[in-house]
């Protein structure tokens, strides 16, 4: 598959991992871009910063019974991470950045591979660039 | 003229500004538009043939075209049997498309 920049399209996101739908739905555009042929650039703000902190663990639920494996919880990095191994395979562009300035403000900034850190001129410069930009807000 | 896409994850039972947000796409249609509404997450909720929700029917019974994500259906236990009329059932790749096609899409 491949792709040109005309084909390129910003998310820009600003929920934290853990705490609403929005986060699977904003992964579901994502992985269904990516099946469209799409280039991907991202900027994380505010709490979406947190989405590819590697310091994420999965749990157990001792009150089911079911160690980290069985309880199989899913962590924003891995998906991040699935996503950038799909974009890779289908010869894709698949760009993170996380705001600098929210990353200092929550202290994420043990981030995983290709996820990179930049600035509000940065989410400028993704939606001049791209095709077409889409804002998910919180509200 | 332009291409509207709302990716609408609110539903007007818990949130106010839901009946605005339909207000204004069928505002954007009499002005000329296409305007497209694909339901996600309680956007979805009252797509159900029991739900009341004035404002909703209002919307399906405008020309503006309506679509419930699968997925958030599924989600709900909602079947598509149980669907009010005008309401299409597709995936999130209606909003790739238009972003691909240079539509306007806003989320709600």
């Amino acid at each position: 598959m491949k792709s040109t920049n005309e084909q390129t399209l910003t998310f820009a996101f600003m929920d934290p991992p853990f705490e609403s739908e929005r986060t699977v739905t904003f992964f579901r555009l994502l992985d269904a871009a990516l099946d469209k042929g799409a280039n991907i650039r991202v900027f994380a703000y505010e709490g979406a910063v947190s989405l590819s902190l590697s310091l994420q663990k999965a749990h157990g639920n001792s009150i089911h019974g079911r160690n980290a494996e069985e309880e199989d919880h899913p962590l924003s990095k891995d998906w991040i991470s699935s996503l950038q191994h799909k974009a890779a395979s289908n010869n894709l562009k698949f760009e993170w950045i996380n705001c600098g300035l929210c990353v200092d403000e929550r202290g994420v900034t043990d981030v995983i591979e290709g996820c990179n850190r930049g600035g509000p001129p940065d989410l400028w410069r993704y939606a001049s660039e791209s095709l077409n930009t889409l804002t998910i807000g919180t509200r | 003229m332009s291409n509207y896409l709302f990716i609408q994850s609110q539903d007007p039972f818990t949130e106010t500004s839901t009946s605005n947000q339909y207000r204004l796409a069928q505002d954007l249609l009499l002005a000329g538009n296409t305007v497209t509404v694909l339901l996600v997450q309680n956007g979805v909720m009252p797509a159900r043939q029991k739900a009341i929700s004035k404002e909703f029917d209002a919307l399906l019974n405008s020309t503006v075209v309506v679509i419930a994500d699968k997925f958030s259906l599924q989600q709900r236990e909602i079947s598509n049997n149980e669907l009010k009329n005008n309401i299409y059932v597709g995936t999130l790749e209606h909003a790739i498309d238009a972003l691909l096609a240079g539509h306007k899409v806003i989320w709600n």
